[in-house]
């Protein structure tokens, strides 16, 4: 059996490399070295070679906040031209003057959303 | 004549079973991704003027990427402590997942598809919307500080480039008036997308590298800020799976352009459609990597800034572009 011009062989082939690679995951799992005596800075996090201070998980300034909200609410809007770009062919100018004003609805908000997030003191 | 064994026979040379795991499924995106690696390298070499991998094999180190493999397969693999052992392993080889469901969508030939859906392209660009929320789960259960800013550093980012990546991509389904990849290419059997909408694959094309974490938007690892980001704390196999989603999505992507914007495997018959469609990625492919070595890093209140001025406006530009090309003035 010829599958778009791959001959069968190309299965066993396909086949044994696929099971070859697991089969060195297994193996490698079974023969690894394993460090019997870990020293405590082994496993302690990264930090540029210093001892870690303080837990990983910190509380951290969502620098960039009002870029995230805009997104929540843009992101789902700009979906519904994608309703409306699929039938252009079939809808012709049947659709544009409400597509048109739904830009620029969108638009207004967008650009005032961005004058607020470039002044740093607003948020 | 087999007897017992003749279903499973069957099976391993049915051609769905064939394409997944040969081509274009799963050996050929392992092969295709550590190739790239080397490919990589040995651009950005010869654009600095070095050498690059020379001495993995006779043909010019094209096997370094094998033997970084094996060499990192064999490194001793511990969890750091304190972190949540389940999502670090989880997030990277979930990637890896996610990089190759993306190259089953594409069609390479006619029917050489592993999944010819309707609603292809946007599935596509739905499922990589998942990547930077597992690089965010691997920066944070990694419980170190370089992970967790490379995290967030990829979710404000996900916000500057998904906008103009869809609406850019609205531009080809006005055009082409389907959703279906196959039908695409099928559409640009009179002309290549890239002419009516050269606006739109400029912006696809930043936006995806944007997509892609790569040089100049590789934020979430800048190597030389946050030493390697999200991936700072994985050790051995687990890096290697963290690494490797970036070369399958380098391909799947390459790929993706090639189909809704360069014909995808069309092309004069004297050679078969897959070698065209190969050829048109590894065009792609090698201009991505150029950009890679030529730009520097952007910072991200830059890269915030341009996402929602400079590429929305121009995405809603290409829309209107778009409109008038199939539609022609409007009357009102």
């Amino acid at each position: 059996m010829v599958a778009q011009g791959i001959p069968e062989i190309g299965a066993y082939i396909g086949f044994l490399f696929v099971s070859t690679v697991a089969l060195i995951i297994v193996l490698r799992l079974l023969i690894t070295p394993r460090d019997p005596r870990p020293t405590p800075e082994k496993k302690k996090p990264f930090e540029s070679g210093q001892i870690a201070v303080g837990p990983g998980r910190t509380r951290f300034i969502i620098q960039y906040y009002p870029y995230l909200l805009m997104f929540v609410v843009y992101d789902v809007i700009a979906m519904f031209l994608f309703a409306w770009g699929l039938n252009l062919r079939a809808l012709g100018e049947a659709g544009s003057l409400p597509v048109l004003v739904f830009i620029i609805v969108l638009l207004i908000p967008l650009g005032y959303a961005l004058h607020l997030a470039n002044h740093r003191e607003n948020w | 004549m087999l007897g017992p064994l003749q279903p499973l026979v069957d099976m391993v040379t049915s051609p769905l079973f064939l394409m997944i795991v040969l081509f274009p499924g799963l050996t050929s995106i392992a092969i295709i991704g550590a190739l790239l690696g080397w490919l990589e390298r040995k651009v950005t070499a010869r654009v600095q003027l070095r050498i690059g991998p020379l001495y993995a094999s006779p043909a010019g180190g094209i096997l370094q990427m094998f033997a970084d493999l094996i060499k990192l397969s064999f490194k001793e693999l511990f969890v750091p402590e304190n972190s949540d052992a389940f999502f670090f392993i989880m997030a990277p080889t979930t990637g890896l997942v996610i990089g190759a469901a993306l190259v089953g969508l594409i069609p390479f030939a006619p029917g050489l598809q592993i999944a010819n859906i309707e609603v292809g392209l946007p599935a596509f660009l739905a499922i990589i919307t998942l990547s930077p929320s597992l690089v965010l789960l691997a920066g944070w259960s990694a419980n170190s500080k370089f992970p967790f800013i490379g995290g967030l550093r990829a979710l404000f980012q996900q916000t500057a480039y998904e906008i103009p990546l869809w609406l850019s991509a609205l531009g080809v389904i006005m055009m082409a008036g389907t959703l279906n990849l196959a039908q695409i290419v099928a559409a640009q059997s009179t002309g290549w997308f890239i002419i009516p909408q050269a606006l739109g694959a400029f912006i696809f094309l930043v936006t995806s590298v944007a997509e892609m974490e790569r040089l100049p938007f590789d934020l979430p690892e800048a190597e030389s800020e946050i030493m390697m980001g999200w991936q700072a704390e994985y050790p051995g196999v687990l890096f290697l799976a963290a690494q490797g989603p970036g070369f399958v999505k380098l391909y799947a992507f390459s790929a993706l352009f090639t189909t809704i914007y360069l014909g995808g495997f069309l092309g004069p018959s004297l050679l078969p459609p897959l070698f065209w469609m190969l050829s048109k990625t590894l065009v792609v492919i090698v201009l991505i990597m150029l950009l890679r070595s030529t730009f520097p890093r952007v910072r991200l209140d830059q890269l915030l800034r341009a996402g929602w001025t400079t590429l929305l406006t121009l995405a809603i530009v290409n829309i209107g572009i778009t409109y008038l090309l199939v539609v022609g003035l409007p009357t009102f």
